[in-house]
């Protein structure tokens, strides 16, 4: 998660309009679900990963480990959809176990692919957003779009913290590491204990200290800031257009 | 007469559960323009009594005043208040709240009620006048220790303070970054900001102070310019601090009757190394 933040800043779109691309990652998103189909999940599993890599300058050998962790998840999960326990023979495979079948059927194995590319393709523009945006662009689209602001507040500071209690709790654990806290199964879940109790102990105090260093600034309850946006761009917004609509006529034609 | 833009009178407060009072009695005037150092070993007071300031703590007794006003705790007090009096903290990571450095300083001038187009121009203004520029667009977790500092100065700066108080400014930050922040400091009073901040080094403070603080449990127990606080080696032990460099060499070359001690008290290594280059140029 960290590694996607610290890529997501150096993205070579992070300077282009959040709203252009939350747009273009949503609609891209809905396409693959609505459409649920191999050649449309394909086709945006290879639209995102170009913007990504080619546009976004994301190393190529990241873009690919980052989507082998959901693809392992998805290939675990669809396994079960393509391998059945039957006591007749499907069509396409089977292997016999004593009186039963492990065996699957042509249309099913077509049912697993298309479930897992569509859930691929999902993932890939959740990635392209994730990789190109940074958190608050992303909240500023949402305020924008009237997401409540509760939501958006905590989100603004629950996102900074997740970092400054990272780095506190990699400091507890070189602390234990150092002190041999981590030396065998016991120890660790002992360490890995006083940790959190420490971490929760904190958190509490940061807590603290940040609603009295916020009120020093005037904090009445609500987070008023000032957001910096970067115009969207005539020649994104058409091409961005023109790439939806494409793909939505075919989502159509697939469909009919 | 003496211009005092804040005054303390007989505080006291205790943190809750604490049987101990953090402020026992404390009084203290503060010279507008001036540069405060307030020193005394840790938990003697200063950054309960920072916050009192503020109006982040309210005392139990006693009475703050600033301009000669007894402070206003209503809620349109302490926005008057807080936007004249502001703290940078000590720990920045208890500061800034924000990933982004804009969203961050725009944060106390738009509590202040100030339209977006100003608030705008005013951030930009704090970011260029305090070289936050190349790395605006930074996340505040990326930023070095001494940026981080920058930004949450910044954060109090944009709100237009008479009084900026600043909690160990030099905590955790390389020599590089103390100079930075301490130019920092050094213009802003040149604007005419009353500037305070608590220390532990005594060298600094006699070189930077006008007028220097010894807390201690909670009460002054020493005040006066920096040469009078330092020359008190009474106080000094009480406080468990060291006399400056400067000084305790220039008193031993004032024994040695090689400087004449009618000389003023020198409070930079500069200052003392010019008088011994000119007696070099005596004999």
């Amino acid at each position: 998660m960290i590694t996607i933040d610290r890529l997501c800043y150096n993205s070579k779109l992070r300077y282009v309009n959040a709203g252009e691309k939350f747009a273009f990652a949503m609609l891209t998103l809905a396409a693959c679900v609505i459409g649920h189909s191999v050649p449309i999940s394909c086709l945006i599993l290879i639209l995102t990963g170009i913007l990504t890599v080619w546009k976004g300058g994301i190393p190529v050998s990241r873009y690919l480990r980052y989507l082998l962790v959901p693809l392992v998840f998805l290939l675990l999960s669809t396994l079960a959809i393509a391998v059945n326990v039957s006591a007749v023979p499907l069509d396409l495979f089977a292997v016999p176990v004593g009186k039963l079948y492990l065996t699957g059927s042509r249309a099913s194995l077509f049912y697993a692919l298309e479930l897992l590319l569509t859930a691929m393709g999902s993932v890939s523009c959740l990635y392209f957003l994730s990789f190109s945006t940074p958190m608050p662009d992303i909240l500023n689209v949402l305020r924008r779009l009237h997401c409540p602001r509760l939501v958006l507040e905590l989100m603004l500071l629950i996102y900074r913290y997740i970092f400054v209690l990272f780095d506190i709790a990699s400091a507890i654990s070189t602390a234990q590491d150092s002190r041999l806290g981590n030396r065998n199964y016991k120890t660790s879940m002992k360490s890995f204990g006083a940790m959190i109790s420490a971490l929760f102990v904190r958190a509490m105090k940061k807590s603290g200290a940040l609603y009295d260093a916020m009120e020093s600034r005037c904090y009445d309850g609500t987070i008023r800031v000032l957001n910096e946006t970067f115009p969207p761009k005539k020649r994104e917004m058409a091409l961005i257009a023109a790439a939806e609509i494409l793909l939505y006529i075919l989502v159509i034609w697939e469909r009919v | 007469m003496k211009d005092v833009i804040l005054k303390a009178d007989d505080l006291y407060f205790s943190y809750e559960g604490e049987k101990n009072h953090s402020l026992n009695g404390l009084s203290l005037e503060i010279e507008r323009g001036k540069k405060i150092a307030f020193m005394g070993a840790n938990g003697s007071g200063k950054s309960t009594f920072f916050l009192c300031c503020n109006g982040i703590h309210k005392p139990v007794r006693g009475q703050l005043y600033l301009d000669g006003q007894p402070y206003d705790y209503s809620k349109k007090g302490l926005l008057k208040l807080r936007q004249r009096v502001g703290i940078v903290f000590q720990d920045p990571d208890n500061q800034l709240f924000s990933a982004s450095v804009y969203q961050e300083i725009s944060f106390g001038i738009l509590n202040l009620g100030v339209s977006e187009e100003e608030a705008q121009k005013e951030v930009e203004k704090v970011i260029r006048d305090l070289e936050i520029t190349p790395f605006r667009h930074r996340p505040t977790h990326a930023l070095s220790g001494g940026q981080k500092k920058q930004v949450s100065i910044g954060d109090i700066l944009v709100m237009h303070p008479d009084i900026m108080i600043f909690d160990e400014p030099a905590a955790a930050l390389d020599p590089r970054h103390t100079r930075i922040v301490n130019r920092i400091i050094d213009r802003l009073t040149e604007q005419g900001i009353t500037v305070m901040m608590s220390t532990h080094d005594v060298n600094f403070a006699l070189e930077w102070a006008d007028q220097v603080f010894l807390f201690k449990e909670g009460k002054v127990l020493a005040e006066g310019t920096p040469v009078q606080v330092f020359s008190d080696r009474e106080v000094l032990r009480e406080t468990n601090l060291e006399q400056p460099a400067v000084m305790e060499l220039f008193d031993s070359l004032c024994r040695k009757h090689i400087l004449s001690d009618a000389l003023p008290v020198p409070r930079t290594l500069a200052q003392l190394e010019g008088y011994i280059s000119e007696i070099h140029d005596f004999s």
